[in-house]
């Protein structure tokens, strides 16, 4: 069970990450994502909607994963960015693991 | 009796009559499995007919003329047309005859599609069509010109109901130069519009809305409004409805909030206060109850919004849980101007909203409501104004979050997309639930947060389960019929297995009742917002002014007739009649002497035939569908003397 967190989306602003809530979780991004792999990278935006801190940070290597190749926000139906939003989420789990 | 004779259509047809068969193919659909040429051949060989034949499609421009020009050319004067089922096209045909100069009433129908071809096959089938096609051509030969039963209109209008619906209706009547009557039950005008504030999905307010209707009707000459007042005796036919009107103060407490508001406002009569509506006349002391003869009666009985059994989604449990009409009040009436949502005084930092509260319920799924029912339609209406709401409270307060619970999100309208697109770029957050899986609304075990957990396995979240502590829980509850039993009795008028009153045809006819002369606008026959409402108001008002207009009305004149050289006045047909009036004895003067006799009162027959079956005398029958003629069809159906090689 997990709490959402209604701030994180806020937190991330510092890192770049601002389009998580313009995301209307349509999946378009998972299906066209060459990595085929799970939801990604819709699961991760999603966490960010409702502010899984944790979700993110243990699945972190995940974001590792992108290929950085464009599909995902090229064909975003609410141009939420996904691309991008995964390269912040990549700096913010850098920052936290410099903090802990 | 309101009740006039209009002057021969047409001369009448020689006896014995002269029959053309005109049998269509369907384009296939009767074709297919009947043999269409063979019915033709065997029908000529029926006493009476003249001409048989063959279309592709009757109903066509072709196929009607060429009826038309058998009829002109004084070729045939009975008309039998085989196609598909009369309920489609029995009155383009009888039409066909009119534009002929003939009386329409010398037309018989046979189904050879729903009847034959779509359930018969092979030699059968034609075999079927042909017995079909020879009992009807039998039965026209015995046909008589009738003439429609025509019936004057009472000049007024009498609307029910004294909200968006039936304000609406009222004024267009009255813009039509009808006379109108409008009667309330409750003591306001403005019905569950004027428990709203702003309306979705273009922001209009309720004031302003309810205002300029109730100025406009409590201003014009031709409308006279009876609030308090409810119907109570209802009987009569189109153009001729009798009704009793019975105005009284309301029970108990029943309008105590607003009318406490009310004084408390501080605004006088006629004037509109929010929340409460508009009260055009003080409260009546007594009961007092008048007669009221209307040609029209427009049903604008309107809706109510569903109420949440205690403990549903915690309702009652505690006091932040409300629903969304609930929550328009107490954010209109919010005090203070931050940046956060105040209510009693208590911070709103987070609200979640539930979709589908008493709606789309589930047999098996959701609990039955009181009355042992379940809402299994959606309302409509809901979807809009919840995100209504929810951008209204990001735009004003914007340290107030929202939480958007729901099953399924449709925002049908025009305008009502971009309420959603607003809601994801407020930074609205979205939960999904499924049937069965509704979110739980918990006391927070967490002292230091806010009074409310919602629980949900959100289904956006891959199933994971997420708790969100909030201030405030708001159920977007759906629409429910009002309940109008007693009209619904008393009119015996068709209600759905949703319970709002059923239109004629949904599409072709959905402003009209089965019973004529009565009609329907707003939310009485579904869950409709304001701008829906009003259009439905709109055509059944000129619905109701085309009727008034015409001054009378035309009834087909299927209806029993008593052949007065039998007629010995036993009174069975009486006793049998289903329709209360329709028969009666009457003291009548034959040949010097003194008889009573059964005398039919057109308008109100149903045409049922109830009192031929009981008749002694063979002295009554249904014109259209007499006796003789039925033995006709019946003589020509066990009759092989016609069929080919017989």
């Amino acid at each position: 069970m997990a709490l959402v967190d209604p701030d994180f989306a806020a937190e991330l602003k510092a890192y770049g990450v601002d389009t998580a809530l313009d995301c209307f979780n349509c999946g378009t991004c998972a299906a066209i994502c060459p990595l085929n792999f799970e939801h990604f990278p819709r699961k991760m935006i999603r966490y960010v909607q409702v502010g899984a801190k944790q979700k993110i940070l243990q699945q972190a290597q995940d974001l590792w994963r992108c290929l950085h190749c464009g599909l995902c926000t090229r064909t975003c139906p609410r141009q939420a960015n996904p691309g991008e939003l995964i390269l912040g989420l990549r700096r913010y789990v850098l920052a936290q693991f410099r903090r802990a | 009796m309101a009740q006039k004779k209009k002057p021969a259509l047409a001369p009448e047809p020689t006896p014995g009559g002269k029959v053309g068969v005109y049998v269509c193919h369907c384009g296939g659909n009767i074709s297919d499995a009947v043999d269409v040429e063979q019915v033709c051949a065997q029908a000529r060989r029926v006493p009476g007919v003249v001409v048989a034949r063959d279309q592709m499609f009757m109903c066509s421009d072709p196929g009607q003329e060429m009826i038309i020009e058998d009829l002109k050319s004084g070729l045939v004067d009975r008309v039998v047309v085989a196609s598909c089922s009369p309920s489609l096209h029995e009155s383009t045909f009888r039409n066909a005859l009119l534009r002929a100069g003939a009386n329409p009433y010398v037309y018989e129908h046979a189904n050879l599609r729903e009847q034959v071809s779509w359930v018969h096959h092979g030699p059968e089938a034609t075999a079927k069509a042909t017995r079909l096609v020879a009992a009807a051509a039998a039965k026209a030969a015995r046909l008589k010109p009738l003439e429609p039963i025509r019936v004057e209109v009472q000049p007024r209008a009498l609307v029910i109901g004294g909200g968006v619906a039936g304000m609406k209706a009222a004024l267009e009547l009255a813009a039509r130069g009808q006379a109108v009557v409008l009667v309330e039950k409750s003591p306001f005008l403005g019905g569950q519009v004027a428990q709203l504030q702003e309306l979705a999905p273009e922001g209009e307010t309720a004031a302003a809305v309810i205002s300029e209707l109730a100025g406009a009707v409590l201003g014009h000459p031709a409308v006279t409004v009876y609030t308090c007042a409810q119907v109570e005796g209802f009987e009569g036919y189109i153009g001729n409805f009798k009704l009793k009107v019975v105005r009284k103060p309301p029970l108990g407490a029943t309008y105590a909030d607003r009318l406490e508001k009310l004084s408390k406002s501080g605004q006088g009569l006629g004037e509109y206060v929010p929340f409460v509506g508009v009260m055009p006349a003080t409260i009546p002391e007594s009961p007092e109850d008048f007669d009221l003869e209307a040609g029209v009666v427009v049903l604008a009985t309107g809706m109510r919004p569903y109420q949440p059994r205690p403990g549903e989604y915690a309702y009652k449990n505690f006091p932040e849980v409300v629903t969304l009409p609930e929550f328009i009040r107490l954010q209109a009436e919010a005090e203070g101007e931050g940046d956060t949502l105040m209510l009693h005084g208590r911070p709103i930092r987070g609200a979640a909203l539930i979709h589908c509260v008493g709606s789309r319920q589930i047999p098996g799924i959701h609990a039955e409501n009181e009355g042992g029912y379940l809402n299994e339609y959606c309302s409509r209406t809901c979807c809009a104004a919840t995100l209504y709401a929810a951008n209204l409270i990001r735009d004003r307060y914007p340290q107030t979050k929202i939480f958007d619970f729901y099953r399924d999100i449709r925002t049908y309208g025009r305008g009502q997309e971009e309420l959603y697109t607003q809601a994801a770029a407020s930074q609205v957050v979205f939960f999904r639930f499924e049937a069965g899986e509704e979110p739980q609304v918990l006391k927070n075990p967490d002292p230091q947060g806010p009074p409310l957990l919602v629980q949900v396995k959100d289904v956006l979240t891959f199933g994971e389960e997420l708790e969100v502590p909030v201030d405030l829980v708001v159920l977007a509850v759906g629409q429910e019929p009002n309940n109008i039993a007693g009209l619904v009795q008393q009119m015996k008028i068709p209600i759905g297995a949703d319970r709002f009153l059923q239109e004629v045809h949904p599409k072709l006819r959905p402003v009209e009742m089965s019973v004529a002369g009565i009609l329907l606008a707003g939310t009485c026959q579904a869950p409709f917002d304001v701008g829906e409402t009003c259009a439905a108001a709109g055509a059944a008002a000129v619905k109701a002014a085309a009727i008034l207009a015409r001054g009378f009305v035309e009834l087909d004149p299927f209806v029993a007739e008593v052949d007065l050289s039998k007629c010995t006045g036993t009174g069975a047909c009486v006793e049998a009649c289903l329709a209360d009036g329709a028969l009666s004895l009457v003291d009548l003067e034959v040949a010097g002497q003194k008889v009573r006799r059964a005398r039919v009162n057109p308008v109100m027959c149903l045409g049922c035939g109830a009192c031929v079956a009981v008749c002694p005398e063979n002295a009554i029958n249904v014109q259209g569908w007499t006796l003789k003629q039925f033995e006709s069809m019946v003589d020509l159906i066990v009759s092989d003397e016609y069929l080919e090689g017989a």
